[in-house]
C-alpha cells in the first residue's frame, strides 16, 4: 500500500510537468476562443449604451402596457425567458460575491 | 471563426445591475445573519457549561453517596 503510493508520488512528480503541459495545451485554444467572444459578449456597458438600455426597458414596459408583449411566440417568449434567467443567474454570482463564500450563509 | 454576437445594451445593463444588485444584498445579509448567529453560540457556549455543570455535580453526588 505505502509501495504503491510511493510509486504514485514518484511517478507524478516525474511526468508532472508533463502533466501540467497537456493541461496548458488543452486549455490554450479553448481560453482564446473564450477570450474572443467573452471581451465583445460579456463586457460590461459603456456609458453610451447605458441610455440605450434605459430606452429599450422603457420600450418594453410600453410593450407590456400596449398587450404586443402577448403577441410574442412561443420561440421568442421561451429565448426570453432564457435569457431573462440568465441575468437572474448573475443576480446570484453577485450574492456570492457579496457574503465572500459560496457555500450557503457562512455566518 | 462565427463573429461574436453583438448583445443588446439592455441585457448587458441588467446583467450588470444585477450582479452589483447581488453584491449589496448578499452584504447586507451576511452582516445582518452574522450577530444573529454569534449570539446563538454565545448561549449555547453557557448553555453547555451550565449542563456540565449540572452532570459533573450530579456524578460527584452518585460517587458521594455510600459515604454520606
Amino acid at each position: 500500500m505505502a509501495k504503491a503510493a510511493q510509486g504514485l508520488v514518484q511517478r507524478l512528480v516525474q511526468r508532472g510537468p508533463e502533466l501540467i503541459g497537456a493541461a496548458v495545451t488543452y486549455s490554450k485554444p479553448r481560453l482564446a476562443t473564450f477570450w474572443y467572444y467573452a471581451k465583445v459578449e460579456l463586457a460590461p456597458p459603456t456609458p453610451a449604451e447605458i441610455p440605450r438600455a434605459i430606452d429599450s426597458m422603457k420600450g418594453l414596459v410600453r410593450a407590456f402596457q400596449s398587450g404586443r408583449l402577448a403577441q410574442l411566440t412561443v420561440k421568442d417568449a421561451l429565448r426570453n425567458g432564457l435569457v431573462a434567467t440568465e441575468v437572474l443567474m448573475w443576480f446570484y454570482i453577485g450574492e456570492i460575491i457579496g457574503k465572500r463564500g459560496i457555500i450557503g450563509y457562512n455566518v | 471563426m462565427i463573429p461574436p454576437v453583438q448583445v443588446s445594451p439592455l441585457i448587458k445593463f441588467t446583467r450588470y445591475s444585477a450582479l452589483l444588485v447581488g453584491m449589496i444584498y448578499g452584504k447586507k445579509r451576511y452582516d445582518y445573519l452574522k450577530p444573529i448567529a454569534e449570539e446563538e453560540r454565545r448561549v449555547e457556549a453557557a448553555e453547555k457549561k451550565k449542563r456540565e455543570e449540572l452532570e459533573r455535580i450530579a456524578k460527584e453526588l452518585a460517587e458521594g453517596s455510600p459515604s454520606v
